[in-house]
């Protein structure tokens, strides 16, 4: 299904796996690697090194508790779909969600198009929202998240990324309920991170058939009321 | 099959006749360029020729009578020649042996090379666009690509043959001029103060090997050709032990000066690579000419640099420092 995670084995990448958390190296290492430019970088902009060296520290940090975490796949491409409420948390909650479940890393869909910060958030492993950008994430092999919602932040509004799921079809999508929590590092409840069930289109479906992609949101909302109602 | 190779002369024209050469069922190969082949071939027939000498050219290619073209007389700017050449050559080129080609009467399949420039860069297009994004190209020789492509379109529609489009990386190899390798060789090289984008290139084997799936397989379409992985301005110029020196907004008309004086003229596509990105999705490709292996962007970045240094004669003393 997808040629490149086959091919993604010889990109030199100086010992950093693209897809697993590694324990990082010490500070002068890693500053000697900036300096020296042996470091991995993406066709995302991503830099695999410094998303483990500047994410992790925050993201280890927040209570989450996971619910059917098994279902998280170890291997290969995958779609989250997730409600948020405030915003700008709900990314942080999720990859940590997903670093306590399965060490892998996770992109992040839609990130704010503002010159400094749209680099460096690259940097971090973000994407644009455009749906062809996330199908080309997903074709790479990557374990990647988007929100129930035009955007991470702004206006609230829960609709389902129609034009995402026709333009991904074809890789499992994951609805994912988000129970928001304390914030970063305070000592009050935690987040509540619940799995659904992975969702395909049936089998023999055109891929993009706007129909089925009308079925399949249908499907990610009611799955994540319904988890919501649960928690 | 009889494969007429355009621009044969060139690093990529002259490595696709090489391999070529090696396949017993091509029957003959055959080339012109304005420059002689880089290295030696075997069979294959070479005529030099200027893109621009039509008759010279049309009587060539109509006497060869051609079943396939691997089209590589597309000049790449700043790369052999000035830009006005490079665009002129590759408009006459590509006019000129695709129709003496269809003329000949024999024509079955075309290949010509494009390349990622093609889709353009600039607000509300696909980061990482695959080859069903729309083409805007943004530069002079992103518009040349789509213009080779177009023509190449147009004679697959009027004569029904199968035709294909290799949209190509940068290409850059240690010996092969490319105006990216010799930015980044300079001993300092400018790069965006704010952005770090990423860009992809692809090894001139890699590339030539494209080509040659694409034209035995008879393929038909668009194809990204990048090399794996990508690398950023920032990162490749500290890999080659360069100074980074962080350019904003206007300052980027001093360094394409002095980048100019300094002997590697920066064309347009070219700044739009270290300032905006130059990346595609390479799947397609990938399987469907089952290229496996393809050289990394980091390790075509890496090969730049382990060839790079032009080291002047030393004095007296310094000879042994030399070898040492």
């Amino acid at each position: 299904m997808s040629p490149t995670v086959a091919a993604r084995a010889a990109i030199p990448n100086y010992g950093i796996d693209a897809d697993r958390l590694l324990g990082s190296d010490s500070l002068v290492g890693a500053l000697r690697r900036r300096i020296d430019g042996r470091y991995a970088v993406d066709e995302f902009g991503g830099d695999p090194h410094l998303q483990d060296l500047v994410l992790n520290p925050v993201v280890d940090r927040i209570r989450v508790v996971v619910r059917h975490g098994d279902r998280l796949p170890r291997l290969g491409p995958a779609l989250l779909v997730a409600n948020r409420r405030l915003g700008f948390a709900e990314p942080f909650v999720l990859t940590a969600a997903v670093h306590q479940r399965t060490r892998r890393r996770l992109r992040i869909v839609g990130v704010p198009d503002i010159p400094l910060l749209s680099t460096l958030t690259h940097k971090l492993g973000g994407i644009g929202s455009r749906a062809a950008d996330v199908a080309a994430v997903l074709r790479a092999g990557h374990l990647t998240a988007a929100p129930l919602a035009p955007s991470w932040w702004g206006v609230r509004v829960t609709e389902v990324p129609r034009e995402l799921l026709a333009a991904t079809m074809g890789f499992p999508v994951f609805p994912v309920a988000i129970r928001a929590g304390g914030p970063i590092g305070l000592w009050l409840r935690p987040w509540v991170v619940s799995v659904g069930e992975p969702l395909a289109p049936p089998a023999g479906t055109s891929l993009g058939d706007p129909l089925v992609a009308a079925e399949l949101s249908e499907a990610v909302q009611q799955s994540i009321a319904a988890q919501l109602a649960e928690t | 099959m009889r494969v007429l190779v355009t621009g044969m002369g060139g690093h990529l024209g002259t490595r696709v006749a090489q391999f070529l050469e090696a396949r017993p069922d091509v029957e003959a190969v055959a080339g012109f360029d304005f420059v002689p082949p880089r290295r030696r071939l075997q069979r294959a027939t070479f005529k030099r020729v200027d893109p621009r000498d039509r008759d010279r050219l049309v009587e060539f290619v109509l006497d060869f009578a051609p079943t396939a073209v691997a089209h590589f007389g597309v000049y790449e700017p700043a790369a052999r020649m000035s830009p006005r050449a490079a665009g002129l050559s590759t408009e006459e080129c590509t006019v000129n042996a695709l129709g003496a080609a269809v003329r000949a009467g024999a024509l079955e399949r075309v290949v010509v090379r494009s390349g990622i420039e093609v889709y353009g860069r600039g607000p509300g297009r696909p980061e990482v666009p695959d080859e069903q994004a729309p083409l805007e190209p943004t530069t002079p020789f992103g518009r040349t690509c789509l213009e080779v492509e177009a023509h190449a379109a147009g004679v697959a529609r009027r004569h029904d043959i199968p035709v294909a489009a290799l949209r190509l990386a940068p290409v850059s190899g240690s010996r092969a001029p490319s105006p990216i390798g010799r930015l980044l060789r300079l001993p300092a090289v400018p790069v965006p103060a704010f952005a770090d984008p990423p860009f992809q290139l692809l090894h001139t084997d890699d590339a030539a090997t494209a080509m040659l799936e694409a034209v035995v397989r008879g393929a038909e379409g668009a194809f990204n050709v990048v090399g794996p992985g990508a690398a950023s301005p920032w990162q490749a110029v500290r890999l080659g032990n360069r100074i980074p020196v962080p350019v904003v907004g206007p300052g980027w008309l001093v360094a394409r000066t002095v980048a100019d004086v300094a002997g590697s003229p920066v064309p347009p596509h070219v700044l739009e690579l270290v300032r905006a990105d130059r990346v595609a999705d390479g799947a397609r490709a990938i399987e469907e000419f089952e290229l496996r292996d393809m050289i990394p962007t980091q390790e075509v970045v890496a090969d730049l640099y382990a060839w790079a240094s032009v080291t002047s004669l030393p004095g007296s003393g310094a000879a042994e420092a030399q070898t040492a």
